[in-house]
């Protein structure tokens, strides 16, 4: 054997076994769940996580005059903006939290997250996949898709995306854990949807056994057989989503009426039927990860004035999930409750400028933060922002010295959180072991 | 040094008349054995999935050279298919509207979407075609007589040019054995009670159903 070639063996069995998937390991976790949420538009943290309510640097805070504090569920008046408040963990929030504060003993916030980026493009791909984007493409696979492709194999929708920004990149992941991206929830549902005026669910059943077996069958005798063995086994979960009540229980219209805990008629409208769809699908043990995104957090203009009673709306969705996962019995683990076993991470693709422009809205700011509300992290505010800037400081002891908390080390702590090693999925990021409870 | 570089010259361009040797030809002799190689290690391309467009560009081609809005008016109708916005980001489609891109890989619930639209056409074609029984070349799919109450010998040539249609190719140079697995599709479907068209109708739409969404139609 020549020496290259010797080299190419050598190098290509040992990235095999770096990159793929570890049933094996991942069988000691195999019934947790994951929510992920994307705010779109890029939030306004001083409103929430980072809240500023002193006229400081180039910070302008928000007060009654430039913001609608009506609906503000916490809003307290305090020298001219609002009052800020606390927790027992440490935490300082603003009113735009809404009924999240509720919870916040359960809250775990990272601020001061450095993006390098105001692009909402580059900024949603760095904050659910660790990397920033290369030439316009995707380079690494997003947070979901990791926790699917590690966890989530044995599950009928491994990985559901409604609006989320979901990334598959590459061959060496389980094909199962592809997601399923969609715009809504109906068209979930809706694909599933058959005529009963013609074909019945026998002959359907009998049509995609014929194309399993098919696609099975060519997967055998392919060179490449992975993308036929991607469809034989997307043809095999078609059959209980094609003939169970699958359709029923999960359309738009009964979710809504099914919870009404969530709000449908807000500034999210219709969108907010992603969080019920998660639970439901939950409950049924359908899914292994949700992503779900809801936006218009976009504001530039005179919307700003709107944006606190939009977060409200926000967390108020995600309070509502909590409580609910609360109330819910694990469906595979006699006596214990949801919520100990499903992780919930809301991020957004940056945050806004501290200070207002001429037409009253908030630009796009290099500065982020993010929300966990997992049993596995510990409660409390990490990460910091200078005073003047709203920018991220240097507050964190890494391998490679004292910088700011970014992305990838939230990604990868929270990838470490369930036994997963970051290192086999992402280029960079380091656990926190900090944020670990 | 230049004098004798043009005397050596002069001697070549002189000696440039001489005749080549002749090659008489010798005896034949067997060509040396070769190796026997058992695994093929020619370079092969990968299988991908087609992109979304050209399968949605080729089930309006298979159907009658349909305009998206034709296939929309074609499908509709006994919840067999609704408007094509609800499935654009399900088809894989970049859907503007809720800002989602193009997806790259398949998934169950585009295969899902697949298949309620191959379903609705391929109804609607038994139809067209074999319920109005119109002449073989006003056909759109199913081109050949129906064969009555067909054996496997009747039904293979029929299934040969429904292959030939949706795969492209004639079905005996398939890489496995399809002929008997679509006729027991046929013959299991042919077998319950029809609704809406006759059992027979009702064989011949699942086994166009099942090519359409077949995983040669979906590779390249």
């Amino acid at each position: 054997m020549k020496r290259r070639d010797f080299l190419g063996v050598l190098t290509g069995g040992a990235a095999s076994l770096a990159l793929g998937p570890t049933w094996a390991g991942a069988s000691t976790l195999p019934d947790e769940f994951f929510i992920f949420v994307h705010a779109g538009g890029g939030w306004d943290v001083t409103l929430w996580a980072d809240p500023r309510n002193e006229r400081r640097g180039l910070i302008d805070p928000a007060t009654a005059g430039n913001s609608e504090t009506g609906g503000l569920k916490y809003w307290k008046h305090a020298g001219g903006t609002f009052e800020i408040l606390t927790s027992k963990s440490g935490l300082q929030l603003g009113p735009g939290i809404g009924s999240l504060y509720d919870l916040r003993e359960r809250l775990t916030i990272i601020n001061g997250l450095a993006m390098n980026t105001v692009s909402h493009d580059d900024g949603t791909t760095f904050s659910t996949t660790g990397r920033h984007r290369t030439g316009g493409a995707v380079p690494e696979s997003s947070v979901d898709v990791v926790c699917a492709n590690e966890l989530g194999g044995r599950q009928l929708m491994p990985s559901v995306a409604i609006r989320f920004p979901s990334q598959f990149v590459g061959d060496r992941l389980d094909r199962r854990a592809v997601p399923l991206r969609v715009g809504s929830v109906d068209a979930i549902t809706r694909s599933f949807v058959r005529s009963a005026d013609y074909l019945q669910p026998p002959d359907r059943q009998a049509i995609t056994a014929l194309l399993t077996e098919e696609a099975r069958e060519l997967a055998r005798d392919s060179t490449h057989p992975a993308p036929f063995d991607q469809l034989a086994s997307q043809h095999q979960d078609l059959v209980p989503l094609l003939t169970g009540d699958f359709t029923k229980a999960l359309g738009a219209r009964q979710l809504q009426a099914a919870y009404p805990q969530f709000e449908y008629q807000g500034f999210q409208g219709g969108s907010t039927v992603a969080a019920a769809f998660a639970i439901e699908a939950i409950k049924r043990n359908l899914v292994r990860c949700v992503g779900f995104g809801l936006g218009g957090f976009d504001t530039h203009g005179a919307n700003q004035r709107q944006h606190a009673l939009q977060l409200q709306e926000l967390f108020g969705t995600i309070a509502a999930m909590v409580k609910l996962l609360d109330a819910t019995p694990h469906p595979t683990r006699r006596g214990a409750k949801l919520s100990e076993h499903t992780h919930i991470l809301v991020v957004s693709e940056f945050c806004r400028t501290p200070q207002l422009n001429p037409a009253g809205g908030r630009d796009h700011y290099p500065n982020n933060s993010a929300l966990v509300i997992s049993p596995r992290f510990r409660p409390g505010p990490f990460g910091a922002t200078d005073p003047d800037q709203l920018l991220p400081v240097d507050s964190v002891e890494f391998s490679d010295g004292r910088r700011a908390i970014a992305p990838p080390d939230l990604l990868a702590t929270f990838l470490g959180a369930f036994g997963i090693d970051p290192r086999r999925y992402m280029r960079d990021g380091e656990i926190v072991k900090a944020l670990l409870a | 040094m230049r004098p004798v570089a043009l005397l050596l010259a002069l001697l070549v361009a002189c000696h440039g008349d001489r005749r080549p040797a002749v090659i008489s030809p010798g005896t034949a002799q067997p060509w040396p054995a070769h190796r026997a190689v058992l695994l093929d290690q020619s370079p092969k391309a990968k299988r991908r999935a087609v992109p979304a467009e050209v399968f949605l560009r080729a089930y309006l081609g298979w159907f009658g050279d349909l305009a998206p809005y034709d296939a929309f008016l074609r499908a509709r109708g006994n919840d067999l298919f609704d408007q094509w916005s609800y499935y654009l980001a399900a088809l894989g489609l970049p859907d503007h509207h809720v800002d989602a891109p193009r997806i790259s890989q398949s998934n169950t619930v585009m295969l899902a979407t697949i298949g309620r639209l191959g379903e609705a056409l391929c109804i609607r074609s038994v139809e067209h075609d074999l319920r109005a029984n119109p002449p073989l070349d006003k056909r759109v799919i199913f081109a050949f007589e129906q064969p009555v109450q067909p054996t496997r010998e009747t039904f293979a040539p029929a299934f040969d040019i429904l292959h030939r249609t949706f795969l492209g190719y004639p079905v005996a140079l398939a890489p496995i054995p399809r002929i008997d697995r679509f006729f027991a599709l046929y013959r299991e479907v042919a077998s319950r009670q029809a609704t809406r068209l006759t059992p027979d109708e009702m064989a011949w739409a699942a086994v166009c159903t099942a090519l359409v969404q077949h995983p040669e139609a979906w590779v390249y």
